[in-house]
Formats: C-alpha cells, structure tokens, sequence
C-alpha cells in the first residue's frame, strides 16, 4: 500500500512536468529571450561567485559588472570600429560581385564535369543542370534564412537586460524552492540540483571557452593568410561552434571559398581549410581534454539524435541548446536512478576485509 | 571614513561575514582560512524549519550533513515498542547526519525541530565537488569527520569491553 501512495504523486509530477513543457513548446518564441538570458546569466554566475565568496554583496557586484562590461565593451568597439566597420562594408559591397564569380566558377565546372562525367552529354547536362539549379536555390534561400535569424539580433540587448535580474536573484530562487517543498524531499531536490549544475555547468562554459578560442585564433590566421573580411569569417565561424562541429566545417566554407574567389586558386582556400583542421585538432588536444574532464559524456548516437531533435523541433536555437538539454535529462535519470538504487538497496553498502579486523 | 573604506563598507555584505564567523566556530570548519570559509558558505544551502517539522526519518537514505545554527533540533529511534527514544537534543553549533557524507545509508535516527530551527545543509556531491576544485576544503573536513568516527568507535569498544566487568 504505502509504494501505490508513493508512485501516486510520481506520477502526478510526471504528468504537470510534461504539460509544462508542452505549454513552454506552444509560447517558445515568447520563451526565448527567457531562456538567452538565463543561459547568459548562468554562464556568468560563476564570476560572480567568486567576488560573493570574498565577501561582497551580489546586487552591488552585478551592478559594477554591468557598468565594467559597458566601458569595456565600449572601448573594444571604439578600438576595433574601423576594422569592423571597414570590413562590413567592404562585404555589403562586393556581395554582388562574389555572386557572379560564384556563378561564373560553377558554370565553368559544370561545362568541364560534362564532358568529364561518363555519360552521354545531353543526360550529363541535365543532371548537372538539375543538382546546380538545386544548389543554386539554397545559396538564394541562404540570406532569407540569414534574415531569419535576424530577431535573435534583436534580443542583443533584452538578454543582457533580463539576464541583470537572474544575476541580481542567483540562487535565492532555488533557496525559495527548497524552503517550500516538504521537508522529506529537501536533501532530493538538491541532490537534482547539484547533478543538473554540474552537468550543464562545465557544458556551457565549454562551449563558450572553445567559441571564443575559435574567433581569436582564426581571425589571427586568416588576417596572417591576408583572407578578406576575416573578422566576419572568424566571427561566424566562432558563433557556429555553439552547435558541436559547425565551427570549423562553416570556417572551411566560408573562409575557403572567400580565398579561392579572392586569390584566384584553390590553394588559398586550401590553406583556409588546413588553418581550420588545425584549429579543430588543436580544440580537440588542448581544450576538450580540460572542458571534457568533468562534463557529462553523451554516447554518440544521443549526442546525433539530441542535435537532429533540436534542430526539428526548435530550429537554430534546438541546435545550441539541444546537447544541455540532453545533459538535463542524463541527470535526472542518474538521479532517479541513484534513489531508486538506494530505496531498493540494489546499491550495496561499503564493506571489505579490512572491515573484518579488531579497532586498534 | 576614507572613500576607500567607504566603497568597501557598500561592496561588503554583513550577512555573509556573520554566516562566515558562525561556520568558523564550529570544530569541523576551524581549520579553514577566510578564503576557504567564503568558498563553503556558497557549498551550503539554509532551510529554516517550523516546530514540530521532521527534518528527516529513520531508515531515510542520508545525503546531507545538518548544521543547526538556531533552534534545538531533537534526534529519536524508535524503541523496540515502536514509540521513540529520545537519544539527544542538539544545541546551536551542533552537527548532526554526517554519516552520510560517507556512504548513503538509512539514516539510523528521526531528526525533528522542536523549535523554529534555522539549519544548514552540506550535500554529499558538494563536498565531493569541493574535494576535486578546492581539495584542502574537502580534505580538512573529512579529516574531521574520520576523527570524529575513531573517537565513537574508540568509545563503543570501550563501552563494549566494560560491560561484562559491570555485569560481574
């Protein structure tokens, strides 16, 4: 009797928990700017931790980070302006110009497969024709689907705004829940809580370690490489990074067709592509071994099936969060298996040999 | 009052430098200097409980490690009639559950408030955290904690091999 009254309330939970989720799915657009900025102010949480630790008050810390952040953001955008602003141009300028070396360069491959391909001319022809029209009408789709991404753009400044309230509140929130639930279930709510930090923890500031190593380091090797608009390529290429692999794959794209149309030859986009390899072996030998060590470890098939998820479901956005949101998940059930192990006694208690012998 | 002392008196929170001094009163966190102590009030979450609440029960799987910093909180078994034996009634400054920052075991007695009871929490995955980021942390309070268990253990054997020299 007592395990059916037990269960009751389990499954009750699982029930409110999933209607949640469905409303969440049903307002995420309204959601989103919610969900930057409590990514962003989680991320940063950890700084700010380290101040409250010295003994310093959070609301005054959060202020004078708001007001360092602003000075410091201001004067890198007063130093680099020129470069950026130079670039931007320069590539809002020449778009056109790159479309029609783009479509000069295919048509001259097309016309030299045709007569490569093994295949009676005309049916080589249409199919080239058929699989370049196709490509052709992705690379017009490409700003449009840019333009979609545009509302992100607009939540520049609502995350860093909503996110000052989540760093002002930090953990009250979590100290309000566990002063509310049943005293019972205390020790299991931060037990949840503890596993779910600690995996989406290392996650997130992994990712946003590799990002920015990714930017800093390919905007040097490409500006060393003299490749045009080298910030926007190393900028991109350091925001695709937040989805795992991206990064270097849009690097060699973009990067490597902006030195093949700039220099003439596939050699420039090929040394774009081996500064890329590079970088990502580098990221693989240096920085995963130390953002890895404590971070939860996915199998692989998840890891795929977690990305092509979120990417159905909730677009670009899926794309970042879907590897935390799987992360999330793995903890709960660590957990849940962690209590049922413990509840059952399928989790043995410590004993060895040495137990065997007399206290001395 | 210099600027400087004034900025500081803004930056620096009075709440934490009392929660500070009353975790470094307690035996178990003696041996930890000021940067240590900051690091392990951010380990602990606080829960106050109302009188008569039940902290945690016999035969509950431990996880955490309690604190009383106000209050008087009561530890009780049951009796081999079912009702329950008082074995102890803790004092602010007093810990209680440490066991389970060792092995998740069933607690072996019911803690209950007796009064409005302000406690601190130590959850086992912190101090294993703290004991890979800020090992001397981890480490200081094992030590105490193994101590603490030699001096029980000590006792026991003591109380164990005196019996039969009273019963005779």
């Amino acid at each position: 009797m007592p395990n059916h009254r037990r269960a009751l309330p389990s499954l009750s939970a699982f029930v409110v928990a999933g209607a949640c989720l469905y409303g969440a799915y049903l307002v995420r657009a309204a959601l989103t700017p919610f969900v930057l900025a409590a990514a962003f102010a989680y991320v940063l949480n950890p700084l700010i931790v380290y101040f409250e630790a010295r003994g310093l008050k959070r609301a005054h810390l959060v202020l004078a980070g708001y007001l360092a952040a602003g000075l410091l953001g201001y004067a890198t955008y007063a130093g680099v302006k020129t470069i950026v602003v130079e670039q931007v141009t320069d590539l809002a300028n020449d778009a056109p110009a790159y479309a029609k070396q783009i479509q000069k360069l295919v048509a001259a491959q097309q016309v030299k497969l045709t007569h490569a391909l093994p295949l009676p001319p005309k049916v080589a022809e249409h199919a080239l024709d058929s699989m370049v029209g196709t490509g052709l009408e992705r690379v017009q789709a490409l700003p449009t689907e840019l333009l979609g991404l545009l509302p992100l753009l607009a939540h520049a400044l609502l995350v860093p705004f909503i996110g000052f309230f989540f760093l002002l509140d930090g953990p009250d929130g979590f100290e309000h829940l566990i002063q509310t639930i049943p005293s019972r279930f205390v020790e299991q709510a931060i037990h949840l809580m503890g596993e779910i930090d600690t995996a989406l923890g290392n996650y997130l500031r992994g990712i946003l370690i590799v990002a920015a190593a990714i930017t800093i380091v390919s905007f040097v090797g490409l500006l060393l490489l003299g490749v045009d608009n080298a910030f926007a390529i190393a900028a991109l290429s350091g925001v695709s990074s937040f989805v795992p692999y991206m990064g270097a794959v849009v690097g060699i794209l973009v990067g490597g067709g902006m030195a093949w149309y700039q220099f003439g030859t596939l050699w420039g986009a090929v040394k774009v592509a081996l500064l890329f390899v590079g970088i990502r072996v580098a990221d693989e030998a240096l920085l995963q071994p130390v953002i890895a060590r404590h971070s939860v470890h996915l199998h692989p098939m998840v890891f795929l099936l977690a990305l092509i998820l979120g990417g159905e479901i909730f677009g670009f956005l899926g794309l970042v969060f879907a590897i935390p949101a799987a992360c999330i998940l793995k903890a709960l059930i660590q957990v849940g298996w962690s209590w049922y192990a413990s509840e059952t006694g399928l989790a043995s208690a410590y004993g060895s040999a040495a137990e065997a012998v007399p206290y001395t | 009052m210099s600027p400087l002392k004034a900025l500081r008196r803004w930056f620096v929170d009075p709440q934490f430098s009392k929660k500070k001094q009353f975790l470094h009163s307690l035996e178990l966190f003696s041996d930890l200097n000021g940067g240590e102590m900051g690091e392990l009030v951010h380990s602990l979450h606080a829960r106050t409980y109302r009188p008569g609440e039940v902290v945690f029960v016999e035969g509950d799987i431990g996880r955490a490690l309690f604190i009383l910093e106000s209050g008087k909180v009561e530890l009780t078994r049951r009796g081999a009639d079912g009702k329950p034996v008082l074995l102890y009634t803790l004092k602010p400054g007093e810990f209680f559950g440490e066991m389970a920052l060792l092995e998740s075991l069933p607690r072996s007695a019911t803690a209950t408030a007796v009064e409005a009871s302000r406690l601190h929490l130590l959850y086992r995955t912190k101090l294993d955290a703290m004991l890979s980021s800020h090992p001397r942390i981890g480490v200081t309070i094992m030590a105490h904690l193994a101590r603490l268990l030699s001096a029980r253990l000590r006792r026991a054997t003591g109380e164990l091999s005196a019996a039969p020299a009273t019963n005779a």
